[in-house]
């Protein structure tokens, strides 16, 4: 079956093979009322599948609710990492080390794959908010210079961090 | 309700003809794209050759994603690697992103290997699963601690001296 090739991709004079590991990351975010952002995270791959939604208070970055859905995985005692999804709500998804603590109190005392779709909705935190804020000046002004936009709202954002400066 | 804002990431392993395992790693959502192309050597899994094309609409330009990525040809999967991808294409100057992309990506190279680990085991059920968890122990003993399967209480744990 066709498949669209990355730009990047290094080698293209070989023959295209079987893929025998795919792993997808899903992140998708709602800005509701009263400040939260709500988090829908899907983890699908070869061995495993799960997904979680998760509400998030902008400000503080603090996870207010969350629940989970296993629904693949290798070992009959996978699931009980559901419950121990509720060791997130109470915590931030700002500030230092705030990855490792996920992976801590999330991955190792219940499943590592929980963790990592946490981890990747944390990261969409800020970047969410700043595409609602770009969609909505859009809506104003069709042909606004959008990388200008997004390099003040950075600087005007200081607790957004930055992922990247390359190109 | 309509959402807001979307990520989509996708790593794909695919193992060529010549033995060597190339990884396909993507990330798209409303404001980047950011690819790399990593292919390895087994049975070091050695990163032999590393591409990168980032498009962000987040940051200005200060550096080459091309030139940053291939700072990790000729580093090995293997222990320290986080450590060792971090300080490669951290910091400052460096990307973030791409350092996860590294990551993610050989981590993606294990599970390939895994799955086939996993496979003779998938049909059996229940208790049989359970002792087939404990008998991985004798082969991943770095397994404990690790996850609920691992953790203390779970039934997979009785009798494993820790």
């Amino acid at each position: 079956m066709a498949r669209a090739a990355p730009s990047c991709r290094a080698w293209s004079s070989e023959e295209e093979l079987m893929i025998t590991l795919s792993r997808s990351q899903l992140v998708g975010a709602e800005l509701m009322d009263g400040g939260l952002v709500r988090f829908n995270g899907v983890q699908e791959d070869h061995i495993y599948g799960m997904e979680i939604q998760m509400d998030v208070n902008i400000p503080t970055g603090e996870v207010v609710a969350i629940k989970g859905w296993m629904k693949r995985y290798t070992n009959p005692i996978c699931p009980r990492a559901v419950e121990i999804l509720q060791n997130a709500v109470g915590m931030s998804l700002r500030g230092a080390d705030w990855e490792r603590k996920v992976m801590r109190e999330i991955g190792r005392k219940g499943c590592e794959h929980f963790a990592e779709i946490v981890i990747e909705c944390g990261r969409c935190l800020d970047q969410a908010r700043l595409a609602k804020d770009l969609e909505e000046a859009l809506k104003v002004e069709p042909s606004l210079d959008q990388h200008q936009f997004v390099a003040k709202w950075v600087r005007d954002h200081p607790e957004m961090r930055e992922d990247c400066r390359v190109s | 309700m309509i959402l807001d804002f979307i990520r989509n990431k996708i790593v794909e392993v695919e193992p060529l003809a010549d033995g060597n395992v190339t990884v396909y790693w993507r990330l798209r959502d409303s404001l980047q794209s950011v690819e790399i192309t990593l292919k390895f050597q087994p049975p070091d899994l050695v990163i032999t050759e590393a591409k990168a094309d980032v498009k962000p609409l987040l940051h200005g330009q200060s550096a080459s994603a091309q030139a940053l990525i291939q700072k990790v040809e000729g580093v090995r999967v293997g222990p320290g690697l986080r450590k060792i991808v971090s300080g490669l294409l951290s910091g400052s100057e460096g990307c973030e992103l791409l350092t996860r992309a590294v990551l993610e990506s050989s981590n993606a190279v294990i599970l390939h290997f895994t799955r086939y680990t996993l496979q003779p085991g998938d049909d059996i059920e229940g208790d049989a699963k359970i002792a087939a968890a404990r008998a991985n122990l004798k082969f991943n003993p770095r397994m404990i601690g690790n996850c609920v399967v691992y953790g203390p209480g779970s039934p997979v744990m009785q009798g494993v001296e820790q």
